[in-house]
């Protein structure tokens, strides 16, 4: 399976292939990668393993995708269930499903619907979050931050209900930015200039310079107002 | 030996930056990662830097992003030697190097010599050392030395120098940081350098 440097690689079916330098990389089916992998061009369909890291320019993930290095792609889609064991670096990321970061995650625009877990920091340039399941993160900081949820279904609410770690909510130690827009949020500490709290948010500390908004039904612990 | 730190609110308020700014020059790699100094204070977990090299640090990027792209920005501070040189007469000139030391230990080279950054670093090092007034100027002959000889194999990984006395004998070390190091009764630790502030600092003096 060994290509020549600047090959293709193309997986159909089931297969394992070695990693190494290549342009483009279309995998169908359960294709597995050993070792470190850098191309141009990554697309990958079913269900997906890479053990090592994955450079690309572009990666498009449809299934099942886990990484066990790190991940940096200059424009990244993903639908389905991703995991990367390292740390994420990229321009763009969207995802419609479920992805999990173990280690921090730098993005410049990171667009998001589903769930998200980052165990590290979630470093963003600007975040727009539709939460439809859990997400989680160390700590949070950029620019621009949003996080909505969708309305849960009552199936999903009663779901909630029995296993609360199952709950739509975004759970993160601290967040700071510039322009801060959160829904349904538990944080210690929320740091930024423009902050609107809305609904279901639980927040231990908000410091704002500019402008604050909350929402009646948000708990607040305590709001201050900082600098000049 | 407690650095001085600047907590990341005192850091922005005294800048006049935003928490996004901070991010985005992070994300750069403007500014390292091991600067990020993460401690637990009564109001919970809070971001700290050393102060000295941070301060600098944001000045030097606010100076220079109107000018540079944060990727050109990036280049140019990254922690590798960079490739600056200088003459001999502008060292003096720009009070990065006292002239008492170019005497000493440059005499033979003309001042129109150009040095490389790791020679300026040398000299740096071995001046701030006999400014604090901690060492002799045979000693700083033989740490001049033992830094042409073994500073190179560190190959841009962070190190530290230690200089340490017994009994009036004086010794150096060099040791890749951050690593612990302990002594019996006897020895006098008289100083203990990071190399890698020492090229900030000379990196400073550039802009």
């Amino acid at each position: 399976m060994n290509q020549p440097a600047q090959g293709d690689l193309v997986i159909n079916g089931v297969s394992t292939a070695s990693g190494g330098q290549y342009g483009r990389v279309k995998i169908d089916g359960v294709g597995t990668v050993e070792g470190d992998i850098v191309c141009a061009d990554f697309d990958c369909n079913g269900m997906t393993k890479i053990r090592g890291s994955l450079a690309a320019d572009t990666m498009d993930a449809d299934g099942m995708f886990t990484i066990d290095g790190h991940l940096s792609a200059a424009r990244s889609f993903v639908d389905g269930h991703m995991k990367v064991r390292g740390s994420l670096k990229g321009d763009s990321f969207s995802v419609n499903g479920l992805i999990r970061v173990d280690g921090n995650c730098e993005i410049e625009s990171f667009r998001a619907e589903g769930a998200f877990e980052v165990g590290g920091l979630l470093n963003v340039g600007t975040m727009d979050v539709l939460l439809q399941g859990r997400g989680k993160a160390g700590e949070i900081g950029g620019e621009s931050i949003r996080v909505v949820r969708k309305s849960s279904g009552p199936l999903n609410k009663l779901l909630s209900w029995f296993v609360p770690r199952l709950a739509t909510e975004l759970h993160v130690e601290s967040i700071e930015g510039d322009v801060i827009d959160l829904e349904y949020t538990q944080a210690e500490v929320v740091r930024g200039n423009r902050v609107r709290i809305g609904k279901g948010c639980t927040i231990g500390l908000v410091e704002y310079r500019t402008e604050f908004s909350a929402h009646p039904g948000a708990k607040i612990g305590k709001e201050a107002k900082v600098g000049d | 030996m407690e650095r001085d730190l600047i907590s990341k609110k005192e850091l922005l308020d005294e800048k006049g930056i935003s928490y996004g700014q901070l991010y985005r020059w992070k994300r750069k790699q403007l500014i390292p990662e091991d600067w990020f100094i993460r401690k637990s204070t009564f109001t919970g977990q809070e971001t700290f830097f050393p102060r000295d090299l941070v301060l600098a640090r944001i000045d030097k990027i606010m100076n220079m992003k109107d000018d540079l792209s944060l990727d050109e920005l990036a280049d140019k501070l990254s922690p590798a030697l960079p490739d600056y040189e200088m003459r001999k007469s502008d060292l003096v000139k720009r009070n990065i190097v006292s002239s008492i030391v170019l005497q000493r230990f440059a005499s033979e080279d003309d001042d129109s010599l150009v040095y490389a950054f790791d020679k300026l670093l040398y000299f740096y090092v071995v001046d701030k050392l006999l400014q604090a007034g901690e060492m002799s100027m045979e000693e700083g002959e033989r740490l001049l030395e033992a830094l042409r000889e073994h500073f190179p194999k560190f190959a841009g990984k962070a190190c530290d120098l230690v200089f340490t006395r017994k009994m009036g004998v004086s010794s150096f070390a060099l040791l890749s940081a951050p690593s612990e190091l302990y002594f019996e009764s006897g020895v006098k630790v008289v100083a203990r350098i990071s190399m890698t502030e020492c090229i900030e600092q000379l990196k400073g003096k550039w802009v």
